[in-house]
């Protein structure tokens, strides 16, 4: 019965490597982008941090779908040429950086203050404050909720299929269309997702584990 | 760039019609997904592993591959053995599976946060099986975590936006089809942004509120 997954499993994996390249590149993108976003926003003058405020919630009020279309449809509205594999993977990583933005902003958050006055009280000055004592305890704390965010953007990758970039999702719906076996490979494709975000998924539970906060 | 919100201001009727049926679309798999969370919580929390494994497996599953995916499963193979139903509840049915899976998980979170004492001294003044969970547990749990069952109810309402790929006539594929129809570009999603903010926020600030009235009817938990 899984004959027609079998015959069909290069194709599938082709896709499947385009998928996760994808998602490396601009999951990546956006998560540095939210990193910055986030220190800036705990950290920085007010003003920006209103800003990064405001981005925030635009981006994650607006489903991720409706951001592609947009980044879609605009660049050829507003008579700019771009390949649409880079409009629509800027809306996946603008989406991704919304949310790490505000996850960087809890875990600076919650490094104690004493961290910081301690630091100072040995002469210590901000930007080496920052990036010495504050982001290595914060990124630890938010290590764990980056690998889950992840999880979430390679399965939010899917959807660019909608728009007509091929990747995994848009080669299963070919190979549904010429071997009328959408039971098969739906379920295999599934489970390809599956293969790869469930390791992440366990992977973020051990470092949530790992690096619990002991006051 | 000129943005033509005069052309835009005439697919209005249109969209609002599309907001409708992602409102019933939400409105349906919220009840769904939140019941059937609360429903999987039992075979979960079991301590027998013949029922718990099965149902961590499905929620693993679910949870680790796209919703898209599990949609066009639904929705292509279904017919394929001779199972009809129509693409709404195809969307509501693939929503509430995914949901179902995640808020299963926080309720999870928030019963096993309830303390040992809370059980015995129910037991203790004779409350019994789901009475006891229903009155005592439950209540103290679900507010524990209702900031995160909050959020995932507005990811819920963002999702409903992928029904549109199985040509659920949403606001989405409102949009989609107006954009091609007309010469409006854009400007038509920009439109549909702004009307998902708006309910997205609704439904966060809703989610705050009902909060903050149980907190101050059942007290710190």
């Amino acid at each position: 019965m899984f004959d027609v997954l079998i015959s069909n499993l290069p194709y599938l994996l082709k896709g499947a490597l385009r998928t996760f390249w994808m998602a490396a590149v601009f999951v990546t993108a956006g998560s540095i982008v939210g990193v910055l976003f986030g220190s800036l926003a705990a950290m920085g003058p007010r003003w920006v941090g209103a800003l990064i405020t405001v981005y925030v919630f635009v981006i994650r009020g607006i489903p991720i779908l409706v951001l592609m279309f947009i980044a879609y449809y605009a660049p050829p509205a507003l008579g700019i040429r771009m390949p649409d594999i880079v409009a629509v993977g800027g809306a996946l990583a603008l989406y991704t950086g919304s949310y790490v933005t505000e996850i960087t902003r809890g875990s600076i958050l919650s490094v104690p203050k004493g961290q910081s006055d301690a630091a100072r009280s040995i002469g210590m000055r901000g930007p080496a404050i920052l990036r010495r004592i504050i982001l290595p305890q914060a990124m630890r704390l938010s290590l764990p909720s980056l690998v889950n965010n992840s999880v979430i953007m390679i399965k939010a990758t899917a959807y660019v299929s909608l728009v007509g970039i091929w990747e995994l999702t848009y080669a299963a719906r070919e190979v549904v269309e010429r071997t009328l076996a959408p039971l098969e490979i739906f379920s295999g494709v599934m489970l390809i997702y599956f293969a790869v975000c469930y390791p992440l998924s366990l992977l973020s539970r051990h470092l949530e584990r790992k690096y619990a906060y002991v006051h | 760039m000129r943005l033509d919100f005069q052309l835009v201001s005439r697919l209005v009727p249109q969209l609002l019609e599309g907001l409708e049926l992602t409102l019933l679309v939400a409105v349906a798999s919220a009840i769904g997904a939140l019941l059937w969370g609360l429903l999987l919580t039992w075979p979960r929390l079991s301590s027998r592993a013949s029922v718990r494994v099965p149902v961590i497996g499905y929620i693993e599953l679910v949870r680790n591959s796209p919703l898209l995916v599990q949609l066009y499963l639904l929705y292509f193979a279904l017919p394929m053995v001779g199972v009809f139903i129509p693409a709404f509840w195809c969307g509501v049915i693939a929503i509430v599976a995914q949901h179902g899976a995640f808020l299963c998980e926080t309720y999870r979170a928030g019963i096993e946060s309830i303390g040992r004492g809370q059980w015995e001294a129910a037991r203790s003044i004779g409350l019994r099986g789901f009475k006891l969970f229903r009155l005592v547990i439950l209540p103290q749990a679900l507010l524990r975590v209702a900031p995160a069952l909050t959020n995932q109810l507005v990811i819920l309402v963002k999702d409903t936006s992928l029904v549109s790929a199985i040509g659920v006539m949403e606001m989405t594929l409102m949009a989609k089809i107006s954009i091609e129809r007309s010469a409006a570009t854009f400007e038509v999603f920009v439109v549909v942004g702004v009307l998902y903010l708006i309910l997205t926020t609704l439904v966060g600030l809703a989610g705050r509120l009902a909060e903050s009235r149980a907190r101050a009817r059942i007290g710190h938990v």
